[in-house]
């Protein structure tokens, strides 16, 4: 293959907005386009994330409807739906594509909008990626999803709700510090406490919010990286599932396909997880947060709780995961989800995160997770 | 090719009836449920249906507050994961077992829940 770069990036304001997916996505694009310094007519591709615009935008063919309002339609485009994972596994297949050496310059992203529909109508369509014969009959919900995951973890390994309440005290920090944030407040541990059970064990504050939001990557070959001003290498991109079902996983306090796919990224790049420096993962729900810091070695299995506790995962701990803010405070619009996580990867190794820059970072991961823990993406960047 | 020894159809009817059934692969006793085409196990074609006793053991559980639309008039209801006594798991909706009772390890057994044409899985006091 072919080496890859990330040559630019865009992200829409994260939260509520009254313009569609399409155009949500269509701001980030053209954003990250001006970043990358590159005219539009040198794209030959899209690689699209939507989720759930058949339910909450009546829109079907969202590839071409994107790229049209974007201005640019005559290009292939391609709409990946893997749930909460769909536009990082999209940029999977982009950087086959221009690995491959198919194409020199492809566009990556995603966009959700969901705000425009009440809360019981957005929880059942996300509902809609877990079984519709086995799952969504009993009325699972994505917190009861994770929360089947949290007492499992609680019930293994003593893990805590103060512990999971720490995720959300440090995410909504690190969201104070980014103004592309839904919330850019923060929060007290009392509060995530003290507030409402969704799914118990996980409280409101224990849950990412609905979020309308649009984001973009660009990638480019080698050649055309080497005279861009400033790219981002793309050290690995994997994939891995497992069971679609809830209940055919053996034990509910581990994701097995964040385990395979972070095995697979990092013998892609040749790396182990002492040498990733900044983290963007999927923290749709707090204890999703510390399963995936296990999953993905920066902490023995049953010890990601205590390490959030005592700071290790927060700015100027050990290794800061979710610099962003992270889906809980920066937002979660799920289409969009995984290319925003690249591009706030990027923009932390290029030193441009400001006041949320994590300091010294050569080597960036992301991670996102789709449905019931069944799909899980693993990219790994770097600067040199 | 023959159809599967146990569709979601014919696994549904006999749910509706009190019995719940699982598929044993006839090559390596790998047990299943819900069925599955090939065995994960050895991927042999080769399943047969196997009653189960329906009861097990509370593996995880969680009270949903905030429902889904269809599902708003229940709330607050448990789901759960449930360690069959056969070794199989599966999720279910938890009946006639006050929420406050609800523990890891706590026996429960299986209960279909029955609404119009559709059959979903329940468990209920042992």
């Amino acid at each position: 293959m072919r080496r890859v770069a990330v040559i630019g990036v865009g992200v829409t304001k994260f939260g509520k907005h009254e313009r569609t997916s399409s155009e949500l996505f269509a701001e980030a694009a053209a954003d990250a386009l001006a970043d990358a310094e590159i005219s539009a007519d040198r794209v030959q591709a899209l690689y699209y994330g939507n989720v759930v615009g058949s339910e909450t935008e009546h829109q079907l063919h969202t590839g071409p409807q994107a790229a049209s309002i974007l201005g640019i339609p005559a290009i292939p485009t391609t709409r990946f739906e893997a749930a909460c994972a769909s536009s990082h596994a999209a940029f999977r297949h982009a950087v086959m594509e221009v690995g491959a050496g198919v194409s020199d310059v492809v566009l990556v992203g995603g966009a959700e909008r969901v705000l425009n529909v009440a809360t019981p109508d957005s929880t059942e369509y996300f509902a809609y990626a877990s079984d519709a014969v086995w799952e969504q009959t009993l009325g699972l919900t994505f917190p009861g999803v994770f929360a089947l995951i949290a007492r499992a973890h609680m019930q293994k390994y003593g893990t805590t709700e103060e512990q999971m309440a720490a995720v959300a005290v440090k995410n909504h920090k690190h969201g104070a510090l980014n103004p592309k944030a839904q919330f850019q407040k923060e929060i007290t541990l009392e509060q995530v406490l003290k507030s409402a059970y969704v799914a118990d064990p996980l409280k409101l504050y224990d849950c990412c919010p609905f979020t309308d939001g649009g984001a973009a990557v660009v990638l480019a070959s080698e050649e055309v990286a080497r005279k861009s001003r400033r790219p981002v290498w793309v050290l690995a991109s994997a994939a891995a599932s497992d069971w679609m079902l809830l209940g055919d996983k053996r034990d509910l306090s581990r994701v097995p396909a964040t385990e395979r796919a972070a095995a697979l990224a990092y013998k892609q790049a040749g790396l182990a997880p002492t040498d990733v420096d900044v983290v963007e993962l999927h923290d749709c729900f707090t204890i999703a947060e510390i399963v995936a810091t296990e999953g993905l070695g920066l902490f023995e299995p049953g010890a990601g709780g205590r390490a959030a506790e005592k700071g290790m995962t927060s700015l100027g701990g050990r290794v800061p995961v979710n610099p962003s803010g992270g889906l809980k405070a920066k937002g979660h619009p799920i289409g969009a989800t995984g290319a925003a996580q690249i591009a706030e990867i990027v923009t932390q190794l290029r030193g441009d995160a400001g006041p949320r820059q994590v300091n010294r970072a050569r080597t960036g991961l992301t991670h996102t997770l789709g449905g019931n823990t069944a799909t899980v993406l693993v990219s790994l960047f770097g600067r040199g | 090719m023959a159809e599967p020894a146990l569709t979601l159809r014919h696994f549904f009817e006999r749910a509706r009836a009190g019995q719940l059934t699982a598929v044993r692969c006839r090559e390596c006793g790998e047990l299943a449920i819900p069925p599955k085409e090939l065995c994960p196990a050895c991927y042999e074609r080769a399943w047969e249906p196997v009653p189960l006793g329906g009861e097990g053991t509370i593996a995880s559980y969680t009270v949903i507050r905030v429902a889904p639309r269809a599902f708003m008039a229940d709330a607050p209801y448990a789901v759960a994961a449930v360690k069959l006594r056969e070794g199989v798991s599966i999720l279910g909706r938890i009946v006639d077992l006050p929420l406050e009772r609800l523990a890891v390890g706590l026996a429960v057994r299986f209960r279909p829940i029955v609404r119009d044409s559709q059959t979903a899985i329940g468990f209920g006091p042992a």
